[in-house]
């Protein structure tokens, strides 16, 4: 098994075994399933039937998968890794013969995998509940892999964001900032669709709507595999732009005492 | 009181002690408070009035909840930990102090980032909420009465771990559910979530009838909202002084 697959391993099982934290984000998803429904429902009710050419069903299940590839993630992740890095824990990690980012995205990987199953069955089952059947099963097919991509392009987007604490030594509160641009320019929020053209279009340039919209896109009814591409490519540079942050980082980093 | 008091004072000495710090900490709450806001600009944008609820209606809703936020989370931030530091036998080291342990946890620390919800949210009210004298002498009642429910509620829910155990999950989950009901427009929920939110999870009381108020002022909802904060109060109290008789060490170095 290698070191990698390990790590992934490791993520999963360590979730698994904590049901009181699982719970917990599993609560929150169903809180959030009940606040959008009733939201977005008042909302297409008072707009004729649909809202930027989604109905209700089709929202309910975007709402679904946008929320379940961002609540996979570490929320806090940019802040941990600013608060390793700051305190010089990091050091220790260094002192594997792996990548140290490569380990820590491992080990997230696997977590969110267990957490993107719990959303997923508890979640479906809800969101069933409030909209009925989804828009086309093919692109909810297409949705499960996408919001395992979204998660990953997420936790490479936070450790490469995450990494300015080897030069600043701190990276509190700044997972505030990194999580809004998950929410509206990502569309977690609000489909990109019904933002302002000028406000969407610099939203598709941008990698966060590969975390949350492409997700919701897809379960919405959409199967267009080139959203997919479209998360593979930014998987890619997000993961290259985190390894290169860690390596400039790592060169530089001096910690004091021990 | 002056035991309190003085706590307060150093909490906030602690909190602006790396000043630079303080400000960046505010500032990217502020930041994200406006993210916020956009979002709440652009969906009414889109979709117009949701039942009776306009944006500005809405803006004074989130600007009640900032700073009640604030208060709670910013100045008394050890109101939504009190689960996690019983279940960390870190309330020893209050135990022994000669004041009241409950006041003194509450002032003991003070979170820089929702300070900047209390410095953001009587902002937002001043610039978009039509302030009159009315509106705003109910903003700050609202504000404040919402702010006992919630730090009310926040101490229930974490002295519940004295109770039932474990990490103060519950208080994770009641968090997380009363922050976020408290942050949309109360009509949109019917059905039995409505009567959760005048219930088990008072977020009607932190920002709903506030809100309500500040629009058009009616004196049995006021004298409810007062009623209901002071109950929530002594619930939060009455949980954690009976949760102290079940509560035993968890010194770390006695395990």
């Amino acid at each position: 098994m290698s070191a990698y697959w390990a790590g992934f391993d490791r993520g999963f099982r360590r979730t698994v075994a904590d049901p009181g934290d699982m719970a917990v984000r599993v609560g929150f998803f169903a809180i959030i399933l009940v606040v959008m429904t009733a939201l977005w429902r008042a909302a297409v009710d008072s707009h004729g039937g649909s809202v930027g050419g989604y109905d209700m069903p089709a929202l309910l299940w975007y709402v679904f998968a946008a929320q379940t590839a961002v609540l996979g993630v570490r929320p806090r992740s940019v802040e941990e890794i600013g608060d390793e890095i700051g305190s010089g824990a990091i050091a220790i990690q260094m002192l594997r013969p792996v990548s140290v980012v490569g380990m820590r995205i491992s080990i997230e990987l696997g977590e969110a995998a267990a957490r993107i199953i719990g959303a997923l069955v508890a979640g479906g089952l809800l969101t069933w509940g409030f909209a009925g059947p989804p828009p086309s099963a093919a692109a909810l097919a297409l949705a499960v892999p996408a919001m395992m991509l979204g998660c990953a392009a997420n936790i490479a987007s936070q450790h490469a964001f995450g990494a300015v604490a080897f030069w600043l030594l701190d990276a509190k509160s700044s997972w505030f900032f990194y999580q809004k641009l998950v929410f509206l320019p990502g569309g977690m929020l609000i489909p990109l669709e019904l933002l302002p053209h000028p406000l969407e279009l610099a939203s598709r340039l941008l990698p966060f709507a590969t975390m949350a919209y492409v997700p919701g896109r897809l379960a919405s009814g959409d199967a267009d595999p080139m959203l997919l591409v479209w998360q593979v490519g930014w998987l890619a540079a997000l993961m290259a732009a985190a390894v290169a942050a860690f390596a400039a980082g790592e060169r530089r980093l001096q910690v004091m005492g021990g | 009181m002056n035991a309190i008091a003085a706590t307060l004072r150093s909490a906030a000495a602690d909190a602006i002690a790396n000043l630079g710090s303080f400000w960046f900490q505010v500032s990217l709450m502020i930041a994200n408070d406006v993210t916020w806001v956009l979002f709440w600009v652009l969906f009414f944008n889109r979709v117009g009035h949701v039942k009776g609820w306009a944006v500005q209606d809405v803006i004074v809703l989130f600007s009640i909840l900032l700073v009640s936020a604030g208060l709670s989370l910013g100045v008394f931030a050890n109101c939504r930990r009190i689960g996690h530091l019983a279940a960390d036998g870190e309330l020893d080291e209050t135990l022994v102090l000669p004041v009241s342990p409950l006041p003194y946890l509450l002032s003991r620390r003070i979170d820089a980032a929702n300070v900047g919800d209390l410095l953001f949210g009587p902002v937002l009210f001043v610039v978009a909420g039509h302030p009159t004298p009315q509106r705003a002498a109910l903003f700050v009642v609202g504000a404040l009465a919402g702010s006992l429910v919630l730090i009310g509620f926040l101490v229930a829910c974490g002295a519940l771990t004295m109770f039932v155990g474990g990490r103060g999950e519950q208080a994770d989950l009641g968090f997380n559910a009363i922050l976020i009901f408290a942050s949309y427009p109360l009509d949109l929920f019917g059905g039995a979530t409505k009567v959760l939110l005048f219930t088990a999870v008072p977020a009607a009381f932190v920002t709903g009838i506030p809100a309500r108020l500040v629009r058009e002022f009616d004196a049995p909802s006021a004298l409810l909202l007062v009623v209901v904060s002071l109950a929530f109060g002594l619930l939060g109290w009455g949980l954690f002084q009976l949760g102290l008789r079940r509560y035993s060490s968890g010194s770390i170095w006695a395990r």
